[in-house]
């Protein structure tokens, strides 16, 4: 930002906070409406679908005319119903809390920066002048709304419902906020790998501590003239809900976390073949959850509250499947040469899921299949015999840890390609016998070591100040990275904690972000759950240990 | 005279709460308010397509400039398909104007550039372009990350990151080297004048080319 902006923003922002003073700030209270007025209305609100089952259509100037979800009001003003930026468009705030205040009161509110430049001077909407802008598009000054804004016929009830509705939008109560403290909360099931689990929990853990010490308990929050504290310095405190049993009994557990621990956002969980019930219950319980460290998410992006760095094994499964040319034809192979798609992994591990993943490309790809799931102490014996059944032709398919990837034998079997899951196997470093780093291709669902080395900088530097050993360097560094994304997107929403805003917020923000650790890029967007969407195929080469060269571009299946 | 300093420090604190902001690193592009349409820009200018290889909807690689040098007159946006904001109305603006020109239709080529091409894979695109019933004429793109970029750079349209993105339309006579690059929320009855404007350019450039064939 140049300085003459930053001198026009400031002095905005001077002239805001004089017109907050001017406004007189009425309590305002949303109409009455039935629960089942505002269910209808949310199916207009967020779908496009009027009472019935009909489509709602909207009209925009010169003929345009919407139907249905494209109709649908959350597309612009967001699930939170206070709108964005985008495009280079405001979309101004629609919710109850703002739309009842005169909009000058907006002008100063940095509750909802991105709503800054709506300095319109209207005045306070009631529910007649609500129904009017919807259906004709104007202001309740009789000022024009812009063509992106469609108009809206809709009948007597639906429109009672849908004005109810926005009415009572932003004027319920926020979760997890307690005054300046806001909570989080960090969940851990029982197949957490306890190394991977501790390295995590400490950076959360200090991460929290530092920001209360740096900001929360250094300033006094700022507050409007009006005594309305903006909570730009926030405390947080971090709640380390430990998941017990069988997976079935996590959903009840969680639901009875959250009820005596109430909290604004998940942040990060550690688990391992099962993660459905935690994912349930964000999407149960509407509560936006940041999960940077999930091997085996749940795939469902019209889900909208679980977010996920990557989709893990899966995406893993999906990127040997292009390797195995299920979907691309660009490896050379021999014609008529193909044998069995032969896979290896822990019954209880990860692997099982991605392995079970790739079986199902491989089968419609029509390669015939054979699984080998190890367990116990007689693995390794198995991890052999498995090996040795593997021939000319074949592709074996390794989802293994180091610890078995160290006891494969010495030699790979002739005329087999092999293939490793990258992330279990610990990218560079899988200890992998020297005749097998010579044939080895590895999934690469991360950014190349010499890119990421700038990018690992900084947290690396944050963990040596933090006085954080690295045990488990990637699970820490994207763990950091959560923290800082939350952080990033909580201070932006200033003092407006609305659960659903926050994942609108991380949506928006998530693909500025420069500092992504392992990752080349994050990015999200309505209908997208997961940041990081593709990988490399690598091999070993090069005269160091863990020098790797690149097989196959960076590709997103 | 209590409230002439409380309005003081109201006003310091609203400083320091935009300078925070701002150091934040958070600030947006100017915004329009949604009160005011705003008015469409139209300018002039050339474009170097040189070297920008895309992958077509159904799965084709292509070269930028070949696509677009078949003769057909080109209207060009940049889109992507999760966005919910100004995309779906550039986009229902291309499918309208493409059902306007009926027959002449086949005399134009609707060209929309992804700028979010990891998520946008060609069946992506392709499920988008049946949202929108696309006729045969508008096609959509994507490619890597690097080629996406390289063609809103070519065009002057790269704001860093796909949120930042302004709605533009690119208009191209058939043979004509200047592009029209009309900035703003644009009607699909502009475009169809601009059509008209390039049809009336139309019959000198058949000529030309006709003269130089005999």
């Amino acid at each position: 930002m140049n300085q003459s902006t930053l001198w026009t923003g400031l002095s905005a922002m001077a002239l805001a906070g004089v017109l907050w003073v001017q406004a007189a700030l009425a309590a305002p209270t949303a109409p009455a409406v039935s629960p089942e007025a505002l269910n209808l209305a949310e199916h207009i609100y967020r779908e496009g679908t009027l009472p019935g089952g009909a489509p709602l259509r909207g009209l925009r100037s010169e003929g345009v005319v919407l139907e249905g979800a494209l109709a649908a009001c959350v597309n612009c003003h967001r699930r939170s119903g206070l709108g964005e930026i985008e495009g280079g468009i405001n979309v101004p705030p629609v919710t109850g809390d703002r739309l009842m205040l005169p909009a000058v009161v907006a002008v100063g509110d940095s509750s909802t920066p991105h709503a800054q430049r709506f300095a319109s001077n209207r005045p306070a909407y009631d529910a007649a002048a609500l129904a009017r802008a919807i259906r004709d598009g104007v202001a309740p000054d009789g000022r024009a709304f812009s063509t992106l804004m469609p108009r809206y016929r809709l009948g007597e009830s639906a429109m009672q419902a849908l004005v109810g509705y926005l009415l009572h939008l932003g004027t319920g109560v926020q979760p997890g906020v307690e005054g300046d403290l806001l909570h989080f909360a960090t969940i851990v099931t029982p197949e957490a790998d306890p190394v991977s689990r501790d390295a995590m929990i400490a950076v959360l853990e200090k991460f929290f501590a530092q920001k209360n010490v740096l900001i929360g308990g250094a300033s006094r929050p700022m507050r409007t003239a009006r005594t309305v504290a903006y909570r730009v310095a926030t405390r947080w405190q971090l709640h380390v809900w430990r998941l017990t049993g069988d997976p079935t009994g996590w959903g009840a557990q969680l639901d009875d976390y959250l009820r005596r621990e109430p909290i604004v956002a998940v942040v990060s969980g550690i688990g391992g073949v099962h993660w459905q019930p935690v994912h349930a219950f964000c999407e149960r319980q509407a509560v936006p959850c940041l999960f940077p460290n999930v091997q085996v998410p749940v795939v469902s992006e019209r889900d909208f509250y679980p977010l996920y760095f990557s989709r893990g094994v899966l995406l893993e499964a999906d990127l040997l499947a292009g390797a195995l040319m299920l979907g691309h034809a660009d490896l050379p192979v021999a014609a008529g040469a193909r044998g069995s798609v032969r896979q290896i992994y822990r019954a209880d591990d990860v692997g099982l899921a991605g392995a079970s993943a790739l079986a199902d490309a491989s089968r419609s790809g029509g390669r015939s299949v054979v699984s080998t799931a190890l367990s116990g102490a007689d693995g390794v014996a198995a991890l052999r015999r498995a090996v040795a059944a593997a021939g000319p032709g074949d592709d074996l398919v390794l989802w293994l840890r180091p610890a078995d990837l160290a006891s494969l034998p010495e030699h790979p079997p002739m005329g087999a390609q092999v293939f490793v899951a990258g992330l279990m196997a610990g990218l560079e470093s899988a200890p992998l016998p020297t005749a097998w780093r010579q044939v080895a291709k590895l999934s690469y669902p991360v950014d190349l070591p010499d890119n990421r080395r700038v990018r690992m900088n900084f947290p690396e530097r944050w963990f040596q100040v933090a006085r954080i050993p690295i045990t488990d360097e990637r699970i820490q560094v994207d763990t950091y990275i959560a923290c800082a994304i939350l952080s990033e997107a909580i201070g932006h929403m200033q003092d407006n904690f609305a659960r659903d805003y926050l994942v609108e917020r991380i949506e928006n923000l998530l693909s500025h972000r420069l500092v992504n650790g392992y990752y080349p890029r994050l990015s999200l967007a309505p209908g997208q759950r997961f940041a990081s969407k593709g990988g490399y195929l690598v091999r070993f080469g090069g005269p160091g240990p863990t020098d790797i060269v690149l097989e196959r571009g960076w590709r997103t299946p | 005279m209590a409230s002439t300093t409380n309005r003081k420090v109201s006003a310091l604190h609203s400083l320091l709460a935009m300078a925070l902001f701002a150091l934040a690193g958070w600030v947006g592009p100017a915004a329009r308010t949604v009160s005011a349409t705003p008015a469409v820009r139209r300018t002039e200018a050339l474009y170097d397509l040189h070297e920008i290889r895309l992958k077509r909807q159904d799965g084709q690689e292509v070269d930028l400039a070949s696509e677009l040098g078949d003769g057909r007159v080109v209207f060009l946006n940049f889109i992507y398909t999760s966005c919910t904001t100004t995309c779906p109305l550039s986009s229902q603006v291309f499918s309208s104007f493409q059902r306007r020109l009926g027959a002449q239709a086949a005399r134009v080529h609707l060209v929309s550039i992804s700028i979010d091409p990891e998520q946008d894979t060609p069946e992506r695109l392709r499920s988008y372009a049946a949202g929108y019933s696309a006729g045969a004429g508008w096609q959509f793109y994507t490619g890597s990350v690097a080629a996406s970029i390289g063609a809103q750079r070519a065009f002057d349209v790269y704001h860093g990151d796909k949120m930042n993105h302004v709605p533009v339309v690119f208009v191209r006579g058939a043979g004509a080297q200047q592009w029209i690059r009309l900035e703003g929320l644009v009607s699909p009855d502009a475009l169809y004048r601009e059509y008209q404007s390039q049809q009336s350019k139309q019959p000198r450039t058949v000529r030309r080319r006709t003269s130089h064939a005999v």
